[in-house]
């Protein structure tokens, strides 16, 4: 709550210092000092900054979080529309992640220098490397364009059509889950590598355990705790929306909100989207705390 | 003359209030269309807000054009006014009345009759809150009926442009009276268009067909706008079916694109311009010398091809060679050894700095700009490219903070949208600070003359002032480029850019 109430204070201030002012964008370029100054006062933007901040703040404390600017929607509506599908493509790009990270992670680890390990330091090195903006469009040109097998793009509901659904989350779920898994991958490697080398892995060893139980019990649960990290502070980052392959394949998430009320310096939206990133990262962290206390006992203590 | 169209990216979309329900939600799934004869267009942006009288978005715009209507519309070959919700009117002989005969038997998609009421209630929100439009009742002391089917227009002076006030953009839509209370504009809607605003989300806006259109019914069934910003994915997605209408072409495949037989690809000359504006306080760029220098070092042509690959037609004034109004006027030709000497003779001492303000709201200014650089340099004009976000562009310009920048005007059709508000002393859009009292005056006599040959000549004349002094750098003319699906017939492409579906056919 303290957390919350302190980034509160920042986000507004931060949104307000950028540099633009919205009533002017809202009117477009042609400048008309009468209806700049009704649009003004009409969105209370006349009023000074703390006055402002305490009203924000108040209607905030209830849940609401305002109207937004350009639409006249309340922000909370326009972030509900949103969730759905930034959950959705959150989700499976994690997924897609750890399907990519954790095999390919572990076998490089066990097999150091192998040609796999090569392998896969490449693939990985070519998912961090590779713009995701790039892989979209050569995704969207082969599989859309040249085989026809997937929309182009676009988002549908679960409940609606759920094959639809499926087909227009592979792609982007595919280009997101590439960045994050070849994130991920290094880590898996560096600390199954760093477990292997554990003095309890080499008494485990000696004790004649069967080397597949080494594995599981020794090694795997140890290298597991630096996993749940990353892939904790990777599905924040995918929360807070993932601007560019929303972008090219038209899924309405959470970044491509933010971005438009950037770009439109639409005040009441952007500090509710920022706010939830922040609600989104705390509670990430708490979970991610859980679950290190559920792996590792010592840590109970 | 839209006001602006900032190609909004704008926040929104109202909330599907009616969720879809399984009769409009189109399958655009791999498969080609089934028979559900609805028209899927694949737009660049979401709308932000659907109170016609409001937004200033184009994306908003496109859907608004097949809603709502107006008194007088632009007819879609040459953008005369032509009758709408009007039928006919008369001009006093002094030209301070304007009296418009409403037509008889149409429908707001409520059921409720049109009248005079309607008229005078949605002029007089425009007027009375101050809404941006308000500035095209300018000349307008009064909006009243005079019957149910007469609506009386009284002016301060002689409007010769009122028609293309009052009717060249949705912007000037007809509300039924009292709709501002009864409705939640920003996400309803209550036209008397060819199509019924349905549902709008974060991924489409969806119109049904109006059965009692006044002209009509549409042919189709409905239109769902799919908001695609990559505009590879949205040429992918006409070609593969999932969409028949597109207006978000990549430039620079135009060329490639018209031998493909999945495609069929038009361009007409648009009404907009693009031009560079100097800051005339900001020595040197208040001699004119140094203006005309600048206009003499750039080849038009060139920059134009890296804008738009071609599909621009170069132009050293403001109004395109189809209007009526077009001014065949190029005193500029790329000359470096001119612009050398008539900087030497301003005085100025080479390289001179000059700064180019761009936004990338408007991508086409960046990459003009680099070309404008590379052509300045070679006169010792050193161009520092200033790439800003569009509402840093905007407060700079307002604040006077900059060399020079680069922008377009959009939607303009009469010759006092071209030119009174960018080039008058004190205009409220001349921030360049420009000041010619002939100029000012022909401008002035412009807005009252109402016969249209004397009325162009006046035009002509302070065109060839503003151009020689370099009020404006006028650069070209694009053209509107749009693309869809072989067979789809009935629609018009149209140079102001609106975008109508009433007549279209699918394939």
């Amino acid at each position: 709550m303290v957390v919350l109430a302190g980034v509160s204070v920042i986000v507004f201030a931060l949104v307000h210092l950028v540099p633009g002012d919205p009533v002017r964008l809202a009117l477009g370029t042609r400048f008309n000092q009468d209806a700049y100054d009704t649009l003004r006062e009409r969105s209370g933007l006349d009023l000074p900054l703390v006055q402002q901040f305490f009203t924000w703040l108040g209607s905030a404390v209830t849940g609401d979080l305002g109207v937004s600017f350009r639409s006249g929607d309340t922000v909370t509506s326009l972030i509900a529309e949103r969730l759905p599908a930034t959950l959705t493509l959150a989700l499976a790009s994690i997924l897609v992640a750890l399907l990519i990270a954790i095999p390919l992670g572990t076998i490089s680890a066990l097999r150091p220098r192998s040609i796999i390990d090569r392998f896969a330091t490449v693939i990985s090195q070519f998912g961090i490397s590779v713009p995701d903006f790039w892989m979209a469009i050569v995704l969207i040109l082969v599989f859309a364009g040249t085989l026809g097998w997937l929309p182009s793009g676009g988002y549908v509901a679960l409940s609606e059509d759920p094959l639809g659904w499926l087909q227009r989350l592979v792609m982007p779920a595919v280009v997101t889950g590439t960045v994050s898994g070849a994130v991920i991958t290094r880590f898996v490697r560096s600390s199954v590598l760093e477990a292997i080398g554990a003095d309890h892995v080499r008494t485990a060893q000696a004790k004649g355990l069967p080397a597949r139980q080494v594995f599981t019990w020794h090694v795997l649960r140890n290298a597991l705790l630096p996993l749940v990290t990353v892939t904790g502070v990777q599905l924040a980052y995918l929360l807070s929306g993932v601007v560019v392959v929303e972008i090219v394949f038209s899924w309405p998430g959470l970044g491509q909100l933010a971005l438009q009320s950037v770009q439109a310096r639409d005040y009441p939206v952007l500090q509710g989207a920022i706010l939830l990133f922040a609600v989104v990262f705390l509670v990430i962290n708490l979970v991610v705390d859980l679950l290190y206390t559920a792996i590792d006992p010592r840590i109970r203590r | 003359m839209r006001a602006t169209r900032p190609l909004a990216l704008a926040a929104a979309g109202a909330l599907a209030l009616t969720a879809c329900g399984g009769g409009d939600s189109v399958d655009t799934g791999g498969g080609g269309g089934g028979g559900d004869n609805t028209l899927v267009a694949a737009v660049s942006a979401q709308p932000d807000q659907f109170d016609p009288h409001v937004t200033t978005a184009y994306a908003s715009f496109q859907v608004l054009e097949n809603v709502y209507d107006t008194l007088v519309v632009p007819d879609p070959e040459d953008l005369t006014m032509q009758p709408s919700l009007a039928t006919e009117w008369q001009t006093s002989d002094d030209g301070l009345e304007w009296r418009f005969t409403l037509r008889d038997g149409v429908t707001f998609h409520d059921g409720s009759e049109f009248d005079s009421a309607d008229v005078v209630y949605s002029y007089n929100r425009i007027i009375d809150e101050e809404l941006s439009n308000s500035f095209r009742f300018q000349n307008v002391e009064s909006v009243e009926a005079d019957g149910a089917d007469t609506v009386v227009l009284t002016l301060s002076q002689p409007t010769p442009n009122l028609l293309e006030r009052i009717g060249s953009f949705k912007g000037m839509a007809i509300l039924p009276e009292n709709a501002a209370e009864d409705l939640d504009l920003t996400t309803e809607a209550n036209g008397t268009g060819p199509f019924q605003l349905e549902s709008s989300d974060a991924s489409s806006t969806v119109l049904t067909a109006y059965e009692d259109y006044w002209d009509g019914a549409p042919s189709v069934d409905g239109v769902e706008f799919q908001y695609i910003t990559e505009p590879a994915a949205a040429l992918t997605a006409l070609q593969n079916g999932e969409v028949q209408w597109t207006d978000n072409v990549p430039p620079q495949q135009i060329e490639s694109l018209g031998g493909d037989d999945d495609v069929e690809l038009e361009t007409t000359p648009s009404v907009d311009y693009w031009y560079m504006s100097m800051n005339y306080g900001r020595p040197p760029f208040d001699n004119r010398d140094v203006r005309r220098a600048i206009s003499f070092a750039l080849d038009r042509e060139e920059i134009a091809e890296a804008a738009w690959f071609g599909a621009a037609q170069p132009n050293q004034t403001a109004i395109p060679e189809d209007s009526f109004f077009h001014l065949d006027y190029s005193p500029f030709e790329r000359d470096p050894e001119q612009a050398r000497q008539l900087l030497q003779q301003a005085g100025v001492t080479t390289p001179l700095t000059m700064g180019l303000m761009v936004t990338d709201e408007y991508p086409e200014t960046v990459t003009a700009a680099q070309v404008i650089a590379s052509q300045l340099d070679e006169v010792g004009i050193d161009v520092q490219i200033e790439q800003l976000d569009f509402a840093t562009w905007l407060d700079r310009q307002g604040a006077g903070d900059y060399d020079a920048f680069y922008l377009g005007w959009l939607g303009n059709l009469d010759p006092a949208a071209y030119y009174q508000e960018q080039h008058q002393t004190d205009g409220p859009n001349n921030y360049q600070g420009y000041s010619n009292p002939q100029v000012d005056q022909l401008l002035q006599q412009g807005a009252t003359e109402t016969d249209d040959e004397a009325r162009k000549e006046i035009y002509d004349q302070a065109a060839k002032i503003i151009v020689d002094d370099v009020s404006y750098l006028y650069l070209y003319n694009p053209d509107v480029v749009q693309a869809w699906a072989p067979g789809l017939s009935g629609y018009q492409i149209r140079a102001d850019k609106a975008i109508n579906f009433e007549n279209v056919e699918l394939p």
